[in-house]
């Protein structure tokens, strides 16, 4: 079969359904009618009886034949509507769905050459049938127009929002800028053919989601299970069958809501997983960013309680110091101090809480806990403290002053978690144990690290450990014993 | 229905249930038609009966409406009548054969009413 004649045996076939409720209507005792009227549809039935013979017929031409006795059923539907007074109102509905259903845009479009010419119409038609279908936008992409015009009015009908175009090309430009829910793809076209369509359609990840139903010719077996292949979702053999195409219709765009409902999540993941490594990723190592977005309640606020090694460190007399400097020679000089230390700090998977000035609180210990996190807290002071000596050499170099660094190290019990309100929150520490620390660290020499008791108890490796000494202090019920640690030598 | 004073239109179609149709509503739009079944029959009908307007599907068994057309444009006696093309197919080259052949308007199937009422109007005298 030709094109052509498809595309006109399925609009017969779709006459035909329209006149069938129409039948039905005359059949029902109630319908009472005068002679011209009987006449009128009497010759209406006879040219649908006609139809029906001629699309299970060889005739010679089909075609023609066909678009005349389409013509004379709108006529006379048309003729019915029009002239027979004191119409019995059960005839309307049905003889105005005829007329629906045997007019062709050609017709109200002057001059008469409907739609061979580029046209892209956008058909909107509210359900008449009522049937269950989430409405969608369709885009057909057939180089027939009598094949365009069947399908705009098929799915039209269901409510369905109709997008056409003729060629490939066109097909390609309508899906950069429409939103399209599913596209029908007549495979044999000239210039962009269909699975041509399908490919690029396939290579673009804006257009890979949206279901793709290819139609074709019984003859074009191969291709169509070529273009299955290569991505394609379904497909409909010419002529189709009306219910089959709308029920392909519905399963796409159901599987289109799917798919946009999928990505939707997917964005929202992806953009909270941006949030977290642009309001963590400058102060926690990679693991434990990694660490918070695999537990989905990263970003919750509130925390629990956990042991951690508190580490807090400045640097001796920076007030005074900097006093005697213009701002950008500070800011130079507290770069490199605090660039060197945050990199240290993350190579030993600590966590910087905070930076004040020139002073520096980190935590071992959450958001991700091990066994080693005091060993690596004390490790981390000593190699902190080690670095400096290379950052002095440097500040000597540019004629910047010597800077000397006290650390303190101090093990306990904090809240750790998202700590703030819904608009501001930040990852952090509160109790008792960071007041200690703070404690440590005023009495912490220059150039020295001090440890508490409790993380001298959790170390294992061998240290250089000072005497015992105890520091009292304001804000503290007890004395706190501390330790100067170094390296062994 | 049909005026007796009203001019004649000759409809020229072998689809008899598509002639029906029309025959029945053009006359009840107050037409006087008349009818043919192919070219030859329609020359006949033109010579015999002179009417006013020729509606002329163009594909016709025996005679197709081109080559009625195209006699009808070369004999003096008839080449007045004015000639509505019908066509099947809303072709763009269709359309400008069938002008370039003499006819004087164009309307295709299935036809709109209304609009072909027009274009008779526009062909009829007044």
């Amino acid at each position: 079969m030709s094109k052509p004649e498809q595309a006109i045996t399925a609009w017969s076939q779709l006459v035909i359904d329209s006149v069938a409720p129409l039948q039905a209507a005359v059949a029902r005792p109630s319908v009472t009618m005068d002679d011209a009227t009987r006449n009128d549809l009497n010759a209406l039935f006879v040219a649908n009886d006609r139809l029906v013979a001629l699309l299970t017929s060889d005739a010679p031409h089909k075609q023609h034949d066909a678009m005349n006795i389409i013509g004379a059923i709108k006529g006379y539907a048309e003729m019915l509507l029009d002239e027979s007074d004191g119409l019995h109102k059960a005839l309307a509905k049905p003889l105005a769905a005829i007329v629906s259903a045997t007019t062709t845009p050609a017709n109200s479009i002057e001059p008469p050459d409907i739609g061979l010419k580029a046209t892209t119409s956008v058909t909107t038609v509210q359900s008449r049938t009522g049937k269950h279908c989430e409405p969608g936008v369709i885009l057909a992409v057939d180089d027939m127009a009598e094949n365009r015009e069947l399908v705009s009015r098929q799915l039209g009908k269901l409510g369905h929002t109709v997008i056409t175009a003729e060629s490939g090309e066109e097909a390609l430009e309508l899906l950069d800028t429409q939103g399209v829910d599913v596209v029908l793809l007549d495979l044999m076209m000239p210039g962009i053919g269909g699975a041509e369509v399908l490919t690029h359609m396939k290579e673009n990840e804006h257009l890979r989601s949206i279901p793709v139903i290819m139609i074709s010719g019984r003859q074009d077996m191969d291709q169509i299970v070529a273009c299955i292949q290569a991505g394609a979702d379904d497909y409909l053999l010419k002529p189709f069958n009306p219910v089959l195409l709308q029920a392909r219709i519905a399963a796409g765009i159901e599987r289109k809501r799917w798919l946009d409902r999928e990505e939707r999540y997917r964005d929202q993941l992806e953009r909270s997983e941006r949030f977290i490594r642009a309001t963590f990723g400058r102060y926690l190592s990679d693991d434990i960013v990694n660490d918070i977005l695999e537990r989905p309640e990263g970003l919750e606020l509130g925390g629990d309680l956990r042991e951690v090694t508190i580490m807090m460190s400045d640097i001796r007399g920076f007030t005074t110091l900097s006093e005697h400097l213009p701002p950008q020679r500070v800011v130079q000089l507290l770069n490199r101090y605090l660039g060197r230390m945050t990199d240290i700090i993350l190579d030993y998977r600590g966590t910087i809480d905070e930076f004040l000035g020139d002073a520096v609180l980190a935590v071992f210990g959450a958001p991700r806990s091990d066994k080693d996190d005091t060993e690596r807290a004390v490790q981390c002071a000593i190699a902190m403290q080690r670095a400096m000596d290379e950052i002095n050499t440097q500040n000597m170099a540019d004629e910047l002053p010597e800077l000397r660094m006290a650390i303190a190290l101090n093990t306990g019990t904090v809240v750790a978690g998202n700590i703030g309100s819904e608009r501001r929150a930040k990852y952090g520490f509160v109790g008792h144990a960071m007041n200690v620390t703070s404690r440590i660290e005023d009495k912490a020499e220059p150039g020295s690290i001090l440890i508490s008791e409790s993380t001298l108890e959790k170390l294992s490796g061998s240290y250089r450990v000072g005497d015992r000494q105890e520091i009292s202090a304001k804000g503290l019920e007890e004395n706190v014993v501390v330790y100067t640690i170094g390296e062994q030598h | 229905m049909a005026d007796a004073s009203a001019p004649t239109i000759l409809l020229v179609e072998d689809n008899e249930i598509n002639r029906d149709m029309l025959v029945r509503r053009l006359t009840r739009a107050g037409h006087h038609v008349i009818c043919a079944g192919d070219g030859e029959e329609a020359l006949a009908k033109m010579h015999a009966q002179m009417p006013a307007l020729v509606l002329l599907d163009m594909n016709l068994p025996v005679k197709d409406g081109w080559t009625t057309c195209r006699e009808a444009r070369a004999n003096e006696h008839i080449q007045h009548i004015k000639i509505i093309a019908l066509t099947a197919h809303a072709m763009d080259t269709d359309r400008e054969a069938a002008l370039a052949m003499g006819c004087d308007d164009y309307a295709t199937k299935p036809i709109d009413f209304p609009s072909l009422l027009g274009k008779i109007a526009e062909c009829l005298p007044e």
